[in-house]
């Protein structure tokens, strides 16, 4: 279970004149389920790769659990990342030629964490998302099937926390609601925190937080359920 | 990461194959360059192996080496007959021979000479026996005819053409054992035939029998008046040559120590001969082929460099379009080292495949080109790689993975938010 705190936080890109992020203060509590709404840049992908780690701060802080990723090198925080988040994105991003399987375990292999143990738990993950055949390759998946995978990748290693950025956006309704209902569980399951960057109402309106960006700010923070315990 | 990497390849087999034959092809040029000179430079030296010291008429050295031991056809000015005599009493020669040449039969040279030089300069006979008779010949292993075959010699060579000498004829006694050099494509005769057939020597001499303005090694040069001879096939050969010996193209001696060879080198060098070793001559013809090899070398190196600079220009346009799989990996937690790993050795892979086929295909190249010329000269080249070889390799490998690095450096250095915007 992770806590978010961020603090001063202004994002800028170089030609620019205004921060295309600027937050002063947001706190998400560990187990949270956030849906981080508003149009097109907004400034919610920007948000996601922030806390994500996927981009470098230069000003304010990002604490998740204590620590400040924003203070953390390139490789320490590729690492942090690999050990506590779980990406699921709008494209999948799964690699042709290898199996539901293989993409499952990829990031796992690449940081030489694979063991026996996470073997079977990818079987499992697969298993739990709903896929019948681990062997299977992806490029003979549907859109549905692929964003499971996805999704079993994302929470292979048990992380703390849960990005999705538009992971129902290139669904039809049915897979997407099927997808929401996995995210939710699994995030549920775990007690992993989840924000979910998305357009999808239906999605939305499942989620107990609605944080609401423009131009960089935020402009709406409602809550309007429970964190789970 | 091997998974990913084949995975990676095979979805983009076109592009790698491309690569592949491009790195193999300029790769492949090189080797065949310096596998064709390496074995010329081997081929020719055992060929000439057996032939320690060749005494001609003033002129060319290089001619007088590439037409009687290369059995090349080219006019050669003749050398005063009674040196033979000379040479053979000498205590310090082992044996003299003489070769004389002009006559050619199904483009296979015909050589006229004597029993010791056959027999001092061959493994053997793999069929038949020694002539023993002026119309008798003895074939070269790689003439494609039998014992018993009859050969009937024409004037020049196939590709000058020249009157076939109807009237006479040769019976084949006996093949020889393969050398590996030009003389397995000759066809021997003894040397009185070759002075009768123009109308040389003793009895079948008919007008002047003084030695030739220009040799009988070439059809191109030779008179045409003076192919009015005859041989009596079953007269025994005399290899006793005397005062009145006809002119000759070049004597192949056989001196009996390193000493003796070098005392006749100096002797016979001045006053109308000229003694040579074939290996100083080839020494020469040598760096002659270095410096073209150092220019094949060059355009080969030129083309791998070109074939480099687009495999790099190639490959960091490569990972600008995968910039989004590169943005994922790392977004999934993949080290940047993992990454740098994953472009790095997906080319150097590429091009390993490349040299490795490239070698591959320069040493079938080197090969046919060795055939083509040993069924053309009887040379036979030996195609082969050596430890420089493997030095060449490594030293490839090396340059390939300092320039795989580039484009690996390139995806290390991006920024997974970056690439995945891309």
């Amino acid at each position: 279970m992770m806590p978010l705190k961020v603090q001063s936080l202004a994002v800028s890109f170089p030609g620019l004149a205004t921060p295309v992020l600027s937050i002063a203060n947001l706190e998400i509590a560990a187990g949270s389920r956030v849906a981080l709404t508003g149009g097109s840049g907004s400034g919610k992908s920007t948000l996601l790769n922030i806390i994500a780690g996927l981009e470098r701060v230069r000003t304010g802080e990002v604490i998740w659990g204590g620590q400040d990723i924003a203070r953390l090198s390139e490789g320490r925080r590729d690492r942090w990342r690999a050990e506590n988040v779980g990406l699921v994105m709008q494209d999948f991003h799964l690699f042709a030629g290898l199996s539901a399987l293989d993409n499952v375990l990829l990031p796992a292999r690449l940081s030489r964490v694979s063991t026996p143990n996470l073997v079977k738990r990818a079987h499992e993950m697969i298993e739990t998302v709903g896929l019948k055949r681990p062997g299977q390759s992806v490029e003979t998946m549907s859109r549905g099937e692929m964003q499971r995978v996805a999704i079993a990748r994302a929470l292979l290693r048990k992380p703390g926390i849960i990005i999705a950025d538009e992971p129902t956006a290139s669904l039809d309704v049915e897979n997407g609601e099927a997808v929401g209902d996995l995210l939710l569980s699994v995030a549920a399951g775990a007690g992993s925190t989840l924000v979910v960057a998305t357009h999808d109402q239906r999605m939305i309106e499942r989620l107990d937080r609605r944080i609401v960006l423009r131009g960089g700010c935020i402009v709406g923070d409602e809550v309007v359920g429970e964190v789970p315990a | 990461m091997i998974r990913f990497i084949i995975a990676d390849l095979r979805r983009l087999w076109l592009g790698c194959a491309v690569v592949v034959l491009l790195v193999a092809l300029a790769t492949a040029l090189g080797v065949a360059v310096t596998l064709q000179e390496r074995s010329l430079r081997l081929g020719s030296a055992r060929a000439a192996d057996k032939f320690d010291l060749v005494i001609g008429a003033s002129g060319s050295e290089t001619q007088l080496i590439l037409s009687s031991i290369f059995l090349q056809p080219a006019p050669l000015p003749l050398v005063d007959g009674e040196l033979l005599s000379k040479l053979a009493a000498d205590p310090r020669v082992a044996w003299a021979a003489p070769v004389g040449f002009g006559d050619s039969f199904a483009g296979y040279p015909i050589v006229g000479t004597t029993t010791t030089l056959v027999t001092s300069t061959t493994p053997g006979f793999g069929e038949g026996r020694m002539f023993a008779a002026e119309g008798e010949a003895v074939l070269g292993a790689s003439v494609t005819l039998t014992v018993g075959a009859v050969v009937k010699p024409m004037h020049g060579t196939a590709e000058t053409g020249g009157p076939t000498h109807t009237e006479i004829a040769y019976k084949v006694v006996g093949k020889l054992k393969p050398t590996g050099t030009p003389w397995d494509r000759a066809v021997l005769v003894p040397i009185q035939a070759v002075w009768h057939v123009r109308g040389l020597g003793d009895e079948h001499e008919h007008e002047d029998a003084g030695p030739e303005p220009t040799a009988v090694a070439s059809s191109t040069s030779h008179d045409e008046d003076h192919h009015h001879g005859g041989i009596d096939p079953d007269a025994p050969i005399v290899e006793e040559f005397g005062a009145d010996t006809p002119g000759l193209p070049a004597i192949l001696v056989k001196p009996k120590s390193i000493a003796d060879a070098y005392r006749l080198r100096q002797e016979y060098r001045g006053n109308g001969t000229v003694a040579v070793f074939p290996g100083e001559v080839l020494t020469g013809l040598y760096a002659t082929l270095g410096d073209a090899k150092m220019v094949l070398s060059a355009v080969a190196a030129g083309s791998q460099a070109l074939v480099a600079a687009a495999l790099v220009l190639v490959t960091v346009i490569h990972v600008g379009q995968r910039r989004r799989q590169i943005g994922a990996l790392r977004a999934f937690g993949a080290p940047r080292g993992a990454v740098f790993l994953i472009v790095w050795l997906e080319l150097l892979l590429l091009v390993a495949l490349g040299i490795g086929l490239g070698f591959l295909f320069g040493l079938l190249a080197a090969q046919f080109g060795a055939h083509v010329f040993t069924a053309k000269s009887g040379v036979i080249l030996p195609v082969g790689f050596t430890r420089d070889d493997l030095r060449l390799v490594l030293v490839l490998l090396g340059f390939s993975a300092a320039l795989a690095a580039a484009p690996a450096l390139l995806a290390y250095r991006q920024s997974p938010a970056q690439a995945l915007r891309a």
